[in-house]
């Protein structure tokens, strides 16, 4: 448990998708102007990678990993998939998006038309592919750890774009010079909130 | 024909798929060899490093060939040892560390590495833990007294650039060399103290400012991995 | 545009060289900051990297504009994924066989190439309505002018945070206060938040020299 929470906690604030990796910047900058949108887009990001992450973790788990297709039979042991997880995960990324994008639709039409317009572009969103790639490099020994992780970095990124669209709508109102308005000012702000999240990397966690 | 229609692209994503995967899978056996060959090496290159036997790897003309001729030359043994602290022969190289430590420690069969310079025999064991954000592994070498480190070499997957990722520096690591595991006749392992903490003795080495977590981690896998020997040694010493 | 138009024309030199400057993927389009910002601390991930997009970005325009009259409609983004992923799965395998040491540096960042919005962002808008070569020319002339941008902040985070270049040491030993002397290297350099910053800077000098790019 203790060690769930750890994962959550350095998802969010210290190993920040947005802060620490500089994933899904580009939905970060283009979709960050005014603080509604970035929320619809930002929990839209929670939701895929709530369930891309674990459907990952089984697939890299039982079918990638050498020695993963054990389960088929001793003269399976040396299979080694590992070089056709990126053409998977992507794969199953835009997947997902697909699928989940045809229930919200089908469901709960109010989620769809906020979140609507933001699947499609998610499945290109790399937070979402980076967070299965570290998945897969870091090794979690639990579905409910990759579970965890995903629900935690997706919260991060999250807390990235709304935080970024808050000051950005402030900021209309701010003098900045004109050939660093829009993208050079926002790049700026974004290394400053950077520096503010880098202080949390002094909690102390133990992880193992 | 047309494009729209349902047998048309079924066709397309099956025949694309199948051509993707072929060249893949090509590339990808064409490829295995050479890459293995990178992991071996790298490898040996640690183990090297940790007895202070990697010089001049920027000279050679062929980095491969260079670390495989010193390996060839210095390290003339390779053994596991039981719980017991017997020694078993097997395949010491090629062992998987990680899932042999997740074992009960009564199972585990662990590696050693020794290396002979002259008549100077030195004894390598590979350490593997956990840092602040993922693993962190390296080679701990012991000199034949069992009790003075020789030397140290560590790496890891992805500390805190400028922080804790500093452990895999020559700076750090030669800070090792000459501490004692044991006091007064206990084994007590290498402490890594918080940077400037306490004054430096025998027994303890400078953490890294501002990697504290990660300094301390350290210590706790040499702790950890080096306590599954303490029969090894202790038998080692009684036939010396 | 004829076939028989040469390599060198000038409708093609224009396509590569205007990445650089009024149509940078970077700092004018906003495309594909992603993927490789994290590898821009020391300048050799950050060229390998470069070449690595500038390799993707163009073979993946080349291969679907050759393609582009045969993809079915409703998969016409899978196929493009499946293509751009196939071959960065190929240079991933050819870094690890090949440079080792780099490939560990760059670890996830390779795998994410296929999420990076250049690729997809010129198959769309140039390689689908063109011909393979310029399709091709468009693509590296992208990559160039994206991997341009990550060794000039490769250049500042190594020369300003490590006091080297390459790993060659620039700021001589005896300046450091270590050795009596008066210079300290800048810590922040190293750290993420630096890239965003630089980028920032880069986006307001090119901005301030090419004044048309300014957003209202």
């Amino acid at each position: 448990m203790e060690n769930l929470i750890g994962i959550f906690v350095q998802s969010i604030f210290i190993n920040n998708m947005i802060f620490a990796y500089f994933l899904g910047m580009c939905s970060f900058l283009a979709v960050s102007k005014k603080v509604s949108t970035a929320l619809g887009l930002g929990a839209a990001v929670v939701f895929v990678l709530l369930i891309t992450v674990p459907v990952n973790y089984l697939i890299n788990k039982y079918l990638l990993q050498a020695g993963a297709l054990s389960w088929l039979g001793e003269q399976y042991n040396d299979v080694d998939l590992g070089f056709l997880s990126f053409i998977i995960f992507i794969a199953v990324i835009a997947w997902i998006v697909q699928v989940v994008e045809m229930i919200v639709e089908k469901f709960t039409p109010t989620l769809y038309n906020q979140l609507g317009i933001f699947l499609p572009l998610i499945a290109v969103n790399c937070a979402v592919l980076g967070a299965s790639l570290f998945m897969q490099e870091r090794e979690y020994s639990t579905v409910a750890e990759a579970t965890v992780f995903g629900f935690g970095s997706g919260i991060g990124w999250l807390l990235g774009i709304v935080g970024i669209a808050a000051i950005r709508e402030k900021m209309a109102y701010s003098k900045v010079p004109p050939a660093l308005k829009g993208l050079g000012i926002t790049f700026i702000v974004t290394g400053l909130m950077a520096i503010a999240f880098m202080s949390f990397s002094g909690i102390e966690i133990k992880i193992d | 024909m047309n494009r729209d229609s349902n047998v048309y692209t079924v066709l397309y994503a099956a025949v694309l798929v199948v051509i993707v995967a072929a060249a893949l899978a090509v590339a990808a056996g064409a490829l295995k060899a050479p890459q293995e060959k990178n992991k071996e090496v790298e490898k040996k290159m640690n183990i090297l490093t940790s007895v202070d036997k990697i010089h001049d790897v920027s000279k050679a003309d062929d980095k491969n060939t260079y670390i495989e001729n010193e390996y060839k030359k210095y390290i003339v043994e390779a053994f596991l040892v039981d719980a017991n602290g017997k020694r078993v022969e097997g395949d010491a190289f090629n062992m998987d560390l990680k899932a042999e430590l997740k074992k009960p420690e009564r199972e585990r069969l662990l590696p050693v590495f020794v290396c002979n310079d002259k008549g100077n025999k030195q004894y390598i064991i590979p350490v593997r833990g956990a840092g602040l954000w993922g693993a962190i592994w390296g080679y701990v070498a012991l000199n034949d007294d069992f009790s003075t480190v020789y030397g140290a070499v560590f790496d890891h997957a992805g500390e805190t650039p400028g922080l804790g990722a500093e452990i895999a520096l020559p700076e750090f690591q030669k800070q090792f060399s000459g501490k004692k595991i044991y006091r007064d006749g206990k084994f007590a392992s290498v402490e890594v103290l918080k940077n400037g903490s306490a004054p430096l003795n025998d027994y303890n080495v400078d953490g890294i400012t501002g990697g504290t977590i990660t300094s301390k981690a350290v210590g706790k896998m040499i702790f950890d991995c080096l306590s599954n020997y303490t029969k090894f040694f202790d038998l080692q010493k009684q036939n010396n | 545009m004829s076939e028989k138009e040469s390599l060198f024309s000038e409708k093609n030199i224009k396509l590569f060289t205007d990445p650089f400057n009024n149509g940078n993927p970077i700092t004018v389009l906003v495309l594909g900051i992603c993927s490789a910002l994290a590898v821009t601390v020391k300048l050799q991930p950050a060229i390998v990297m470069g070449l690595s997009v500038t390799i993707v970005t163009g073979f993946a325009s080349f291969i679907i504009s050759l393609l582009r009259n045969t993809i079915p409609n409703r998969i016409r983004i899978i196929v493009q994924l499946v293509v751009v992923a196939a071959l960065v799965i190929l240079v991933d395998q050819i870094l690890k066989a090949y440079v080792y040491d780099v490939s560990k540096q760059l670890s996830v960042f390779v795998g994410l190439i296929i999420t990076n919005c250049i690729i997809m962002g010129r198959i769309e808008a140039f390689a689908l309505g063109n011909k393979p070569l310029p399709s091709l020319i468009d693509g590296l002339g992208n990559g160039a002018a994206y991997g341009m941008i990550l060794v000039i902040v490769a250049f500042c985070r190594e020369l300003l945070g490590s006091g080297t270049l390459f790993g060659i040491r620039i700021v001589p030993e005896s300046f450091y206060v270590k050795a009596g002397g008066f210079y300290e290297n800048n810590g922040m350099m190293v750290l993420p938040p630096a890239a965003l910053i630089i980028l920032g800077v880069i986006i307001w000098v090119h901005r301030s020299v090419n004044k048309k790019l300014i957003e209202k």
